[in-house]
């Protein structure tokens, strides 16, 4: 946690039963009007977390770029979705040139989707490193609204050269048969896409969490965010690290990436725009700058887009053209009774 | 110096943000007329960016050829083209800030005679006012919207809220969708139809095309249920398709157009209803739709569409496919041959405006006067709304990526 909470006296007896409710009055609530859902329309409901849970996998792993580069440097990358698209795009490339489809062998299948896998998250940790030297490096020390133009002006641009790259949706190949039931459960058929999604998001979540909180790296990085002056009397190379996390951010939107071409089957070159809104609504649900909150922001808003898509909220019907402004009049209520998002206070790296 | 410098920057400001093209001289701007001038231009707008790039080219490539045939000239007057994209890349398809700037643009230009476009209808409900108050005559290759040019089955104050001046100056040489819907219900129920489930992508094409569908149901007995809007950025359609499953319905309609994601919705209707048959309207007939979508769900999927088998049409039709193939080496996209049909019109427009035809209300009075006019679609007039009385549908499938002709739809009334 940070020095800020222990600095000064504590706070007054009320003030701090005001926080302890603002603290958990909120998921509270969200539990309750996910249970009476559930009550109203068990079946429905319990199609929509699946769904839900699996689509929120691949907005958590987008939204840890965002609060991961925001706890370091208080920068929104907005060019972060961006990353993502591209990731999608050449594992697509990949596929394509490797000439693996749905009908190839499962061994060939496994191998490429590792091969693809590790290579999209290189190429995006690569691009998103690229960005961080040309376009915010240089502005380190400008007003905090300099690189958050440049951020915007990087997102329009590579949206550009995903238009050059691919003008009109591709599809990807359906290595995972990806809409097949895998096995079914209280009459809720869970999909190969589903299990992949899980299977690839909960590993490189792990392997993220351990990094950032028990390695050389990962305390250079929490220093940095802390304070990069004092951590650059320490011997750290405050760039490096910063480098270093913009290159995290990048491999788990690559992995999102390749996630989001297999589950859904198309890719498109504004796909990271609407997911890069999504991801970063959802890091900042959670409380921005924080990992462990990013990644259930994500979940969160993908059960909240289930639910509001199938269209029935306890009799309410809406449908999926409402689904924007239930997810944001959400954020909203989130955001006025605990600005500090749902799962921390404005700590950086967690 | 400090004042014009503060001017200078405040127009820069203002153009940037509103897209306005008038810094500087008054003189030339709104509303100027293109009489005395030997030179004339014709504009188009269209979608060139984004999934939308395929179809749009091919228009454009249609409008070129009927120029090119016509010499590029009519009587003495020296006919010039320019093309103008109404998309941006960050929204992949048309953008309403583009397009009225490319609108203002044709206005503001003292040479401007015509203006083609827009592809989609909800562009065009926002470059319609603007034209119409240049009095520059708006000729579409492709808009459907009812509300756009008749009243009836339109939203409340259409179509008069889109003529300002209160004078007609936009038409369009493509059937619009009372007579789409009616042989989209035709063909639903010749297909074998029981419920259909009518989703939309909530433009104005979109939205109306989806409400003309219900009511022509009713009309043909066909029952309907849902009539939801879907949100053309998500990422997928699970959940929807989830719930339409649970209503049973056994045909899912989609009103709407392939820029706002119809590949992906298609997708996931399919995987979750795989034995519901799958229609989608003109909006999605095109290669960017058609060779994305994939063989499963092509085998459930029918388009109307105006375009039909060349074969149908008169021997000056059959030219145009030929002639576009030897000339661009490729097939057309459906709308190609509405585009150059569009130029076709407006240039018999000046035509017939003889003398004047450098004059906007000459030129516009010359469109709205073509009768039993013999194109490349067959012989058609324009009416007092600027519909055309062509009222053709097509039913097509897909295959191997290509859109097929199916039949001509004789739409029940």
């Amino acid at each position: 946690m940070d020095a800020a909470t222990t600095a000064g006296s504590p706070p007054p007896q009320a003030d701090r039963r005001g926080e302890i409710i603002g603290a958990y009055a909120l998921p509270v609530m969200l539990v309750v009007a996910l249970l009476a859902q559930f009550i109203y329309a068990p079946q429905e409901t319990a199609e929509a977390v699946k769904t839900g849970l699996s689509n929120g996998t691949i907005w958590a792993l987008i939204a840890l770029g965002y609060t991961l580069v925001y706890g370091i440097i208080e920068l929104i990358n907005f060019a972060h979705g961006e990353v993502f698209m591209i990731g999608s795009f050449v594992a697509v490339s990949l596929w394509q040139v490797m000439g693996v489809t749905g009908d190839s062998s499962g061994l060939v299948i496994g191998g490429s989707i590792l091969l693809v896998l590790a290579l999209s998250m290189l190429a995006s940790g690569s691009l998103n490193v690229m960005i961080e030297r040309v376009a915010y490096r240089p502005l380190r020390n400008a007003p905090k609204l300099a690189p958050l133009i440049t951020a915007i002006g990087m997102s329009f641009i590579l949206q550009n050269v995903g238009l050059l790259w691919r003008p009109t949706p591709d599809s990807a190949p359906d290595l995972i048969a990806s809409q097949e039931t895998f096995f079914t459960i209280w009459g809720v058929g869970i999909e190969h896409s589903d299990v992949f999604a899980v299977a690839v998001t909960v590993p490189l979540l792990a392997t993220l969490l351990w990094f950032v909180g028990s390695t050389r790296y990962g305390k250079a990085m929490r220093a940095t965010a802390q304070d990069p002056d004092a951590s650059r009397l320490m011997g750290i190379d405050v760039d490096r690290t910063i480098a270093l996390t913009f290159v995290l951010g990048g491999l788990m939107a690559g992995a999102a990436g390749v996630i989001f071409a297999l589950y859904n089957g198309t890719v498109r070159f504004n796909q990271g725009f609407t997911a890069g809104l999504i991801a970063f609504t959802a890091a900042v649900m959670g409380g921005i700058g924080n990992l462990k909150g990013a990644v259930l922001g994500g979940l969160i808003i993908g059960v909240i887009q289930a639910i509001s898509d199938s269209g029935n909220y306890l009799g309410v019907h809406l449908g999926q053209e409402w689904t924007p402004a239930v997810v944001f009049g959400v954020l909203i209520i989130v955001m006025v009774f605990r600005p500090q998002g749902l799962f921390g206070e404005e700590t950086r790296e967690g | 110096m400090r004042a014009s410098h503060l001017a200078v920057s405040g127009c820069v400001l203002a153009a940037l943000s509103f897209g306005v093209a008038a810094c500087g001289d008054d003189k030339d701007s709104g509303g100027s007329d293109s009489s005395g001038t030997k030179s004339l231009t014709i504009y188009s707008s269209l979608p060139l960016q984004g999934d939308s790039k395929p179809q749009s080219d091919s228009v454009v490539n249609g409008v070129k050829l009927a120029l090119d045939e016509a010499g590029g000239k009519v009587g003495d007057f020296k006919i010039s083209y320019k093309s103008l994209d109404d998309a941006t890349a960050a929204a992949g398809k048309w953008d309403p800030g583009v397009t009225a700037s490319n609108a203002r643009k044709a206005a503001q230009d003292k040479t401007a005679i015509a203006y083609i476009g827009e592809f989609n209808s909800g562009a065009s409900a926002i470059s319609i006012p603007v034209l119409n108050g240049a009095n520059i005559l708006q000729v579409s290759p492709s808009n459907t919207a009812v509300g756009l040019t008749r009243s009836q089955g339109a939203e409340k104050g259409e179509p008069d809220k889109y003529y300002p001046t209160g004078k007609r100056t936009y038409g369009r040489v493509v059937p619009a969708d009372h007579i789409q819907a009616a042989a989209q219900v035709t063909y639903q129920k010749d297909t074998g139809c029981k419920l259909t489930y009518v989703l939309n992508d909530k433009e104005v094409y979109g939205k109306g095309l989806a409400d003309q569908v219900v009511s022509a149901a009713k009309t043909q007995g066909l029952r309907t249920v849902g009539n939801d809007g879907v949100d053309g950025k998500a990422a997928n359609y699970r959940s929807v398709a989830t719930q339409i499953k649970a209503s049973g319905a056994d045909c899912i309609f989609y009103g709407g157009i392939t820029q706002n994601n119809a590949v992906q919705l298609f997708k996931d209707l399919h995987a979750a209803n795989p034995d519901a048959k799958l229609f989608g309207p003109d909006g999605v007939a095109e290669s960017a739709f058609s060779e994305k979508i994939g063989p499963s769900v092509e085998k459930v999927t029918y388009i109307t569409n105006p375009t039909l088998d060349p074969k149908l049409y008169p021997p000056a039709g059959q030219e145009f496919f030929k002639n576009y193939k030897s000339t661009y080496g490729a097939d057309p996209e459906p709308y190609a041959i509405y585009g150059y049909e569009a130029m076709s019109a407006v240039l018999e427009a000046i035509k017939a405006a003889g003398d004047k035809g450098n004059d906007r209300q000459a030129v516009i009075d010359g469109f709205f006067g073509i009768k039993d006019r013999e194109s490349v679609l067959g012989t058609y007039s324009i009416d007092e709304n600027g519909d055309t009385t062509l009222s053709s549908y097509g039913g097509n499938l897909i295959k191997g990526g290509k859109l097929v002709f199916d039949k001509v739809i004789e739409a029940q009334s």
